[in-house]
C-alpha cells in the first residue's frame, strides 16, 4: 500500500497523500478496501525498553491515535501524590502552602493501581484511598563542628530538610499489603527546605490518587513522538560534498564511503536518528541532491517515566484507559438509542 | 479566586448525561453529538475515523470552549438509508477494532521484550 509522505522542501512542509480531504473522498472506497488489507501491515516494535524509557514504533497506525495514546498518558494515566497537608508546626522560613506545594510535587514509590480514587465528600482517610506520611525534623547547632567552621551544611544538623525524612505511616491493615521500601519518595534526595538552628516542621501529609488533568503533579511521566525521517539522495555526492553533506546532518546519519574505484561517495546510512533539520538548503553545490520526507504512518513514539510506574507500564495503562474509554462511549450511545427509541 | 474545580473536567454532574443528540434540522441526514466531560483525545479520534467511512459528507468536531469540559461532534451522511447514528456506532466500533489489534500487537512486543530480559 502506498504510505503518506511529508515532503521537507527549503521553505515548507508538503503533504503528498492527505486521506482526510474531501478531494480525496471518491478513491476513499478503494482505500478502504486497502486498509482492511493493511492489518497485516500495522506493527508494533519495541526499540528500547528499560524501566525509565522506552521507544516503541507504532507503523501503519493512523496519528491520531497515536496522539490520542500521549493525551492519556499525560492528562489521565493515574498515580498518587501528597494531596493534603497537616501543617502542625513550621518555624523554617519557607511558608506553609509553599512546603504544601513542594510536597505535593515529590513523586512516590506507591504503586497507584493498588488504590481507589478517593471521594471528595469523604472525610476520613481510608487505607484503600490514600497513604498517610509524617515529616517531624529539628534543627539544632552541631555539637562536634569546629570552633573555626563556616560551612552551615556541618554547623547544623538537619540544616536541609531532604524527601527522605518524610516517613510511611500505614493506615488500617495496609502492614499486611505493603512493604515499607515500596512506599518511600521515589527519589531520597529531593530538597524540601532548608532550616536554620531552632527551625522546626511537624507536619502529616496524605497522598491519594489522581490524573493529569486535576494537577501536573499526578503525571507519570512524559510522552512524545515524531514521524520517521527519510532520506534520500538524487544524485551520487562526491568527494568534498560528501563530508559538507555529512556535516548538514546529525551525526550518522550520512556516512562517506570510499568505492573499489578510490572515489568518496556519500551514503545515507540510518536516518531515524536525524534531527531533520535544513541546513543542506544552505549550500547550493548540494541542495539539488537529497530529498528530505517523513513517514506519516511511522510514529516513534517515546514514553519516559518519573513516577511509581515503569515506562512500559505507563503505556499498558494508557491501553487499557482507551480501550475503557471508547467501550463507555459505546455503551452510552447504545443507551442513547434505547431511551429516544420510543418518541 | 474564581476557578472552576479541576475535578469539573472529568466527573459528570449529578443527573449529567454522557452523550446527547440533537437532530440538524437545516440539513438533511445531520446530526451534532454533545459527548460531556471528554475532549480532543476522543474527539478528533472519532472524527478520524468518520472520515474514513465513505457514507459520510462530513464530520467535524469542536470543543467550544476551554472551560467547558465537552466536544460537539457533528455528523452529515450522503443519504437518509444511513443515519447519522450508523455512521456514528460504526466508527466507534471500527475505532474499538482498530484500538483492540493495536493493543494486542503492543502486548505482543511487551511479552517478547520481557521474555528477552531473562
Amino acid at each position: 500500500m502506498e504510505t503518506g509522505r511529508l515532503t521537507m522542501e527549503e521553505f515548507q512542509l508538503v503533504n503528498k497523500t492527505d486521506g482526510l480531504t474531501i478531494s480525496s473522498k471518491k478513491k476513499n472506497v478503494k482505500e478502504s478496501k486497502a486498509a482492511e488489507a493493511s492489518i497485516a501491515n500495522c506493527k508494533v516494535e519495541i526499540i528500547r525498553m528499560d524501566p525509565f524509557e522506552m521507544e516503541i514504533d507504532f507503523i501503519g497506525f493512523n496519528i491520531s491515535l497515536v496522539n490520542a495514546y500521549r493525551r492519556i498518558i499525560l492528562a489521565e494515566v493515574p498515580t498518587m501524590a501528597i494531596e493534603k497537608v497537616y501543617m502542625y508546626n513550621n518555624t523554617s522560613i519557607v511558608q506553609d502552602e509553599v512546603l504544601a506545594h513542594r510536597l505535593g510535587l515529590v513523586p512516590l514509590k506507591v504503586d497507584p493501581r493498588y488504590f481507589e480514587f478517593r471521594n471528595k465528600e469523604e472525610t476520613e482517610w481510608g487505607a484503600q484511598d490514600s497513604v498517610k506520611y509524617s515529616l517531624n525534623v529539628r534543627c539544632s547547632k552541631n555539637p562536634k563542628a569546629a570552633a573555626d567552621e563556616t560551612n552551615p551544611d556541618i554547623l547544623y544538623l538537619n540544616r536541609k530538610v531532604m524527601s527522605s525524612s518524610l516517613k510511611w505511616i500505614p493506615l488500617g491493615n495496609q502492614t499486611d499489603i505493603f512493604q515499607e521500601a515500596n512506599m518511600q519518595p521515589l527519589h531520597q534526595d529531593i530538597l524540601l527546605a532548608k532550616m536554620n538552628s531552632g527551625h522546626e516542621i511537624n507536619l502529616e501529609a496524605f497522598a491519594v490518587k489522581g490524573i493529569g488533568s486535576d494537577h501536573a503533579k499526578f503525571q507519570p511521566g512524559l510522552a512524545w513522538y515524531r514521524l520517521l525521517p527519510e532520506i534520500e539522495l538524487t544524485r551520487e555526492v562526491e568527494g568534498e560534498q560528501a563530508d559538507l553533506l555529512q556535516k548538514c546532518f546529525s551525526p550518522g546519519v550520512i556516512d562517506v564511503v570510499t568505492t573499489p574505484g578510490g572515489r568518496r561517495l556519500a551514503k545515507v546510512n540510518d536516518t531515524r536518528n536525524d534531527a531533520c533539520s535544513r541546513n543542506v538548503f544552505q549550500y547550493d553545490s548540494i541542495k539539488d541532491s537529497v530529498k528530505l520526507t517523513r513517514k506519516t504512518d511511522h510514529v516513534i513514539f517515546f514514553v519516559e517515566s518519573h513516577s511509581a510506574l515503569k515506562s512500559y507500564e505507563i503505556l499498558e495503562e494508557a491501553v487499557n484507559i482507551m480501550i475503557g474509554k471508547c467501550s463507555l462511549l459505546l455503551a452510552e450511545t447504545d443507551k442513547l438509542i434505547e431511551s429516544s427509541a420510543p418518541s | 479566586m474564581n476557578a472552576p474545580p479541576t475535578f469539573e473536567s472529568f466527573l459528570l454532574f449529578d443527573g449529567e448525561k454522557k452523550i446527547i443528540k440533537e437532530v440538524d434540522t437545516k440539513v438533511p441526514n445531520a446530526a451534532i453529538y454533545t459527548i460531556n466531560k471528554e475532549d480532543h483525545t476522543l474527539g478528533n479520534m472519532i472524527r478520524m475515523q468518520l472520515l474514513k467511512d465513505p457514507n459520510v459528507m462530513f464530520a467535524g468536531y469542536k470543543n467550544p470552549h476551554p472551560l467547558e469540559h465537552k466536544v460537539l461532534l457533528r455528523i452529515q451522511t450522503i443519504d437518509a438509508s444511513y443515519t447519522p447514528h450508523d455512521a456514528f456506532m460504526n466508527a466507534i466500533t471500527d475505532l474499538i477494532s482498530e484500538l483492540s489489534l493495536l493493543e494486542e500487537r503492543f502486548r505482543e512486543a511487551i511479552r517478547e521484550k520481557k521474555e528477552g530480559f531473562d
